[in-house]
């Protein structure tokens, strides 16, 4: 099935959902959205697992358009690309389904943390 | 000094460099990419100031200063938003040809840690770079940005007194 010339191609939305589809990738995300600029040692930091490991892992990141990694002299920094995740949203949603479920979320969260 | 962050964006777009390119560097008419806002400045080079205004002229929303004009492959500029007293960031974008279409990356530098325009760009950013890539390849914004800009033209009212463009001489 085709979208709107705007939307991701079918490769594109299957490397992003095997990217996301990995409780360590998902954690090495978070590390690196929460520290932009980082290097392949701090994240190696958080995790138990090797570095060819974390090396893999952000490879996989960075062919999905998660992970935008620049050279910076002999270093490799990281960046999270918030992009790809945006445009799922964008095509999978509609102005009234965006709102809608905004309300429900919010509802979510609110009930939820009054429980804690 | 201050910690500054660092925010980095990219998108593959369907399209020609030539007509991204354009889209980033029109003036005289509003850039669907950046807020619907215009894009004034004497002339396109490292050096000349620049500013975005909003669609009836009487605000400014963004200044800065080329830092690099290299066609249709960089274009670099300092940023300040009027709006906020934070001191200015540095906003680059980087166009590369690819097999599968046009690179776009947005890159964000020295942005005040923690600051408005830090916030403001995070999702800025994001929306500038989706947004860009609809334009080309469809011609024009997604619904809801359509939306937006719409009611933009209405709001504008909201914007503080000292974004008026009485304030930013060029």
């Amino acid at each position: 099935m085709k979208g709107s010339p705007a939307d991701m191609n079918e490769d594109e939305l299957d490397l992003l959902f095997h990217a996301l589809a990995s409780q360590p990738r998902r954690a090495i995300l978070e590390v690196v959205r929460r520290q932009p600029g980082c290097n392949l040692n701090f994240v190696t930091a958080h995790f138990s697992f090797s570095r060819i490991g974390i090396m893999k892992h952000i490879d996989v990141l960075e062919a999905a358009g998660l992970i935008i990694s620049q050279r910076s002299g002999r270093e490799r920094t990281l960046f999270f690309n918030a992009v790809p995740l945006q445009q799922v949203h964008e095509n999978w949603t509609d102005q009234y389904s965006r709102f809608w479920a905004a309300r429900l979320t919010n509802l979510k969260r609110s009930v939820e943390k009054r429980r804690e | 000094m201050a910690a500054t962050t660092k925010a980095v964006f990219r998108v593959v777009i369907d399209g020609s460099i030539d007509s991204v390119w354009r889209e980033l560097t029109k003036q005289g008419e509003a850039q669907a990419a950046v807020f619907n806002a215009w894009l004034h400045a004497q002339a396109l080079a490292p050096g000349q100031k620049i500013q975005m205004r909003t669609g009836s002229g009487k605000y400014v929303m963004v200044v800065g200063e080329i830092t690099d004009f290299t066609p249709p492959t960089r274009f670099a500029h300092t940023f300040r938003f009027t709006q906020y007293d934070d001191p200015e960031c540095e906003v680059i974008y980087d166009l590369k040809q690819l097999p599968a279409g046009v690179e776009c990356t947005l890159t964000v530098d020295r942005m005040p840690a923690g600051s408005k325009t830090a916030k403001d760009m995070q999702g800025g950013g994001t929306m500038i770079v989706n947004t860009l890539k609809s334009v080309v390849e469809t011609g024009k914004p997604s619904f809801g940005t359509r939306l937006m800009y719409f009611m933009f033209k209405y709001l504008e009212f909201v914007l503080p007194k000292k974004s008026g463009v009485k304030n930013w001489p060029m």
